[in-house]
């Protein structure tokens, strides 16, 4: 006997505003939850340039509100966790709406590898080699190509992704506050080794029904499911979308956590040894003790290359006091080869950075 | 203290287990609403924790707080009814402390209970809460803590 194959919804919104966004996701997650809305795959890309801060960010922290509204930038809170994006037309969201124990799982580490590892499979039948990167991260190279993150309510969740098929880079650069800033001309550069996408990878952007296609194809291999296409959302969803939509409109929505930019400072460091010179930047979270995120540069030697991204992914949201040991993780399960420079130097380095906290001087607030 | 599958599941506390979550009734009649340490096991490390306001009403297993793990974002559903009295500014500043001590440094909120006696009739505790934890690890295919 053949056991029937279980069938998931399919839905291409095409483009959507940021807001339009959100209120999708609610509205489906929340029917889904109610036993309204089947086990769904959908997909769309954005109708306007935005950036979309996670659910617990604050916008000042994370974005050039000025450069933002100056550049008709919308900016919109997202339901899912993780780091600020910038999206334009050029980014494919792709989204899954299941419930947990479709997945055989409640880890809720073990659903986003195993989503991540298949969108990776997906984005690799176009040609470039895609991998999951922990702990949410589709990178091609050591670039990252797509990022990810959710949300759940009960035994049903959300879990979405942004591919990214042509990107600005340099308009990146100016709507987040990442710590390439005091890099200056060498920011566009080194953003550029951090992250990919796929028109640059394959000399042309591939087809968005292509690009479609082989994500829907690998999730449908691995969960043994086939797609049933349906062209919108149902009447029961359409209502909790213009519900979610009036809401998500709203600047009580989009500020709704809202945090001094001071307590997230950018911090600089720079260190020497007979290795080379290695520049850290550090955009820290001073009330919550973390890492934000960490980017590397400088004029050293270490094989292989994406060591040192490998080495910021590590770092990313980790924590503050336990740098050290983060660091000393990391190298002990990496094989590098680095001819003079030592791990202890980046831990150097990250301690010459930190100690603009102690000064209180130099480090600047973005 | 009793334990499911390596989980800490304290008798002196009385749980929702579908929504993983407990509750205590404290001497002032107020009552401490936190989360298990299944369901820290499941979340892995907490990074954020932002809890309604103090003066809001929370309908009985309706969210009291969002917190998010590895950039997962959810609900904690409020295993009873009531107004907040009290949020854990601790956690504000530290959330990997409910990972640390779910029943203790790491509670999730205070309430005054709107309908105690109704609300709480319905949670389980002492041999039925382990007992219904073990279904629900058996369903969730959890292996332990």
């Amino acid at each position: 006997m053949i056991a029937e194959r279980a069938r998931w919804r399919v839905i291409d919104f095409g483009p959507r505003t940021a807001a339009q966004y959100v209120a999708t996701n609610r509205a489906i997650l929340e029917a889904r939850q109610q036993g309204l809305a089947p086990n769904t795959l959908s997909f769309l890309s954005f109708s306007e340039p935005a950036a979309l801060v996670g659910f617990h960010q604050s916008v000042d922290q994370e974005l050039r509100r000025d450069y933002c509204q100056a550049h008709g930038i919308t900016i919109q809170r997202r339901v899912s966790g993780g780091g600020a994006l910038y999206v334009d037309s050029t980014v494919v969201g792709w989204e899954l709406y299941l419930d947990r124990r479709t997945i055989g799982s409640s880890d809720m580490l073990d659903i986003a590898r195993r989503i991540c590892e298949t969108a990776a499979r997906g984005i690799r039948s176009l040609g470039v080699d895609a991998r999951f990167r922990p702990r949410n991260d589709i990178e091609v190279g050591g670039r990252k190509i797509a990022g990810t993150g959710g949300t759940y309510d009960g035994d049903v969740f959300l879990y979405h992704g942004s591919l990214l098929v042509d990107f600005d880079v340099e308009r990146m650069l100016r709507v987040l506050k990442i710590p390439a800033e005091k890099l200056q001309d060498k920011a566009i550069a080194s953003a550029r080794e951090r992250v990919a996408n796929l028109k640059e990878l394959l000399g042309e952007a591939p087809p968005m029904e292509r690009v479609l296609g082989v994500m829907a194809q690998a999730f449908s291999e691995e969960f043994g499911v086939d797609f049933e296409r349906a062209d919108a959302l149902s009447p029961a969803e359409d209502d909790k979308f213009r519900a979610a939509l009036a809401e998500v409109e709203t600047s009580e929505w989009v500020e709704q956590v809202s945090r001094p930019a001071a307590e997230a400072p950018m911090l600089e460091g720079v260190h020497r040894s007979p290795g080379g010179l290695l520049r850290v930047s550090l955009a820290v979270d001073l009330a919550k003790e973390r890492i934000k995120q960490a980017w590397f540069t400088g004029d050293f030697f270490v094989n292989p290359r994406r060591m040192v991204v490998d080495l910021e992914a590590a770092l990313r949201d980790s924590s503050l006091p336990d740098y050290r040991a983060t660091v000393n993780r990391f190298f002990d399960g990496y094989p590098a080869e680095m001819l003079l420079l030592r791990r202890e130097d980046f831990v150097a380095a990250m301690a010459c950075a930190l100690q603009t906290l102690a000064r209180g001087g130099d480090a600047a607030s973005g | 203290m009793g334990a499911v599958r390596g989980c800490n599941i304290p008798d002196n506390l009385s749980y929702n287990v579908e929504n993983n979550a407990w509750v205590r009734k404290d001497s002032d009649g107020t009552v401490t609403v936190g989360v298990t340490s299944y369901a820290c096991s499941l979340a892995g490390e907490i990074v954020s924790y932002t809890p309604k306001k103090v003066g809001r009403s929370i309908e009985k297993d309706k969210s009291c707080a969002t917190v998010e793990s590895g950039k997962w974002v959810g609900p904690v559903k409020s295993p009873v009814a009531g107004e907040v009295v009290a949020v854990n500014d601790a956690v504000t500043g530290k959330p990997g402390l409910i990972n640390k001590d779910p029943y203790g440094e790491g509670w999730i909120i205070r309430l005054k209970p709107a309908n105690w006696d109704a609300d709480s009739a319905a949670l389980l505790s002492g041999a039925a809460a382990m007992s219904a934890f073990e279904s629900k690890m058996q369903a969730d295919g959890f292996k332990g803590c």
